[in-house]
């Protein structure tokens, strides 16, 4: 345990470095990064212009769940980045020998060996936004809402997290170039509205088979005051726990099932 | 086969066998990003599935929206209905990945590979990406159109001529994406990663073009500025042509203006794609 932080203190500090050796890149990179946020937020604004609520479910709520929704979103695009070409680059291209080799966790090296630095604005709004609507509808924080506020944060980060890991060790088996991460991904907005809005089927979908639910929704409703979700926003921890376990076991079985495509 | 270079330099042809050959080459491309697709079709499956999750997300949304008003900016619930679960199905045809499959090139050191061509760079991305929109035409659009229209009430094109009008505007649209794709692609020669810079672009696109909502529902301002853009010429456009909220000379100046977009962003791309390919670092290969 030990070791593995100190090797992520490394690899951090090492990826670092990589990235502002190009100094003008990574300057685009984060601007794009902040063009991208702000732009997600341009349907819900342009939305509230013309309409008053949306169900009973006023604009500060609305902001407060997609700002909410970004923080837990950040930490995962920090470390996510891999995932992304994971199939192509490990599986397709056999690099995934080099990760074997190593007397590391497999799923450690290929999390931790690139970084999205730049994502961290989006926790860095998310957080500002979150704050501005908290403001605005009057309410204040306890000491144990921050608590739970970060334990959200966290679980919400873990669940997106094991999603995509699942999706990715998906590649061990079929190695398709594009698959099922992309389209997955965009889904992520789908859990930024109040799941109310949705009928059962699609409620269903975002809560047990994708649990985005969990991720953004239901955790902002305790902050909300919205009691109806207790019970909910109380299994949030219990279903990140749950989908991280699915995600080693299916990555483990993936990484027993790699086969090197010999270069 | 650089049949184009060779006719050129013999210099001594008719320039109608000219032109056929130049046509002959670049729909070869097409050809190969036919048979590109091809070999991913189990992928075009999933779309549909995707697609029909995406509107029905979509549907509720609305349907939500509209619990307050019978009509926002002249939308009613079945015309805002139909104009995103159109624009959706449209969307699986004009759409292509020119920037990613560039910024493939170039991380994986091939880029070379397309340098020593003697084809125009530019159209032989846009030629693969027909072939490849064709195939989706007939493996994704076509199927989710179908699917949609059984299970939503989306309303049928306001008359056969806006219909028609339509078609050549999506057609239109096709080149438009292509183009814009090429130009982001573009700098993937000169930056390090265009990771970044693709997203922002896909969320710019997705926001003004008209994907999530009709550009009328821009505050004036900005209304005002994405009219001087190209972006709203993508879906916000065509749909209003479906719809049959232009007129017959509204309808000739939208189509006049997509002509005249992808001519200028077309443009732009050879000018990038020029000014970049003259300082590149091939990596490794």
């Amino acid at each position: 345990m030990k070791r593995h932080l100190r090797l992520f203190l490394r690899y951090f500090a090492q990826y670092t470095k990589v990235r502002l050796a190009y100094k003008a890149d990574f300057l685009i990179a984060f601007f794009s990064s902040m063009a991208a946020t702000v732009l997600g937020f341009g349907f819900v604004l342009v939305l509230f212009s013309k309409i008053p609520r949306l169900q009973d479910w006023s604009f500060n709520e609305v902001m407060f769940l997609y700002g909410f929704s970004l923080i837990p979103l950040g930490f995962f695009n920090v470390v996510s980045w891999n995932l992304y070409d994971f199939g192509e680059l490990y599986i397709i291209e056999g690099r995934f020998d080099r990760v074997l080799l190593r007397p590391v966790d497999t799923l450690f090296q290929v999390i931790f060996e690139k970084f999205r630095l730049e994502s961290l604005q989006e926790v860095v709004t998310g957080l500002a936004v979150v704050t501005i609507c908290l403001r605005r509808m009057h309410l204040a924080l306890g000491v144990a809402d921050y608590f739970w506020f970060a334990l959200m944060v966290a679980c919400g980060a873990v669940i997106y997290l094991a999603v995509f890991l699942i999706l990715t060790a998906v590649s061990f088996w079929f190695e398709d170039r594009v698959g099922i991460v992309p389209p997955v991904f965009n889904m992520l907005n789908f859990g930024r509205y109040p799941l109310t809005i949705y009928n059962v089927f699609i409620q269903f979908l975002l809560s047990w088979i994708i649990p985005f639910g969990f991720a953004s929704f239901y955790p902002t409703t305790h902050f909300l005051g919205r009691n109806t979700f207790a019970v909910y926003f109380h299994l949030v921890p219990v279903v990140a726990a749950g989908f991280s376990l699915l995600a080693i076991v299916v990555c483990n079985r993936g990484v027993v099932n790699y086969s090197s495509t010999g270069t | 086969m650089p049949a184009a270079a060779v006719a050129g330099a013999r210099g001594g042809e008719r320039p109608s066998s000219l032109f056929w050959r130049w046509l002959r080459l670049y729909l070869e491309f097409g050809r190969v990003g036919f048979v590109n697709a091809l070999a991913y079709r189990l992928r075009y499956v999933t779309g549909i599935v995707t697609y029909f999750i995406y509107i029905s997300v979509y549907y509720f949304i609305w349907k939500a929206i509209y619990e307050h008003s019978t009509s926002i900016e002249g939308f009613d619930f079945s015309h805002l209905l139909t104009y995103i679960g159109v624009g959706w199905i449209i969307r699986s045809f004009y759409f292509n990945n020119i920037d990613q499959e560039l910024a493939y090139q170039v991380m994986e050191g091939r880029l070379a590979m397309d340098l020593i061509k003697p084809v125009n760079i530019q159209l032989m991305y846009v030629a693969r990406a027909a072939g490849e929109s064709i195939f989706r035409l007939v493996l994704l659009t076509a199927p989710t159109a179908l699917v949609l229209f059984l299970v939503y009430p989306l309303r049928p094109p306001a008359s056969v001529r806006h219909g028609g009008a339509f078609l050549v505007s999506v057609l239109l649209s096709f080149l438009i994406v292509a183009a814009i794709n090429f130009v982001v692609g573009t700098f993937a020669l000169r930056l390090q990663s265009i990771l970044g810079l693709m997203r922002a672009k896909f969320f710019l696109l997705e926001l003004l073009s008209g994907l999530l909502l009709p550009i009328s529902f821009f505050p004036q301002v900005f209304q005002k500025i994405f009219a001087l853009l190209p972006f709203e010429y993508i879906s916000y456009v065509p749909m209003l042509i479906y719809l049959g909220k232009l007129d017959d000379s509204g309808l000739a100046r939208a189509i006049a203006l997509q002509f005249f977009w992808v001519a200028v962003l077309l443009a732009i791309g050879n000018a990038l794609w020029s000014w970049s390919s003259r300082k590149v670092t091939i990596q490794g290969g």
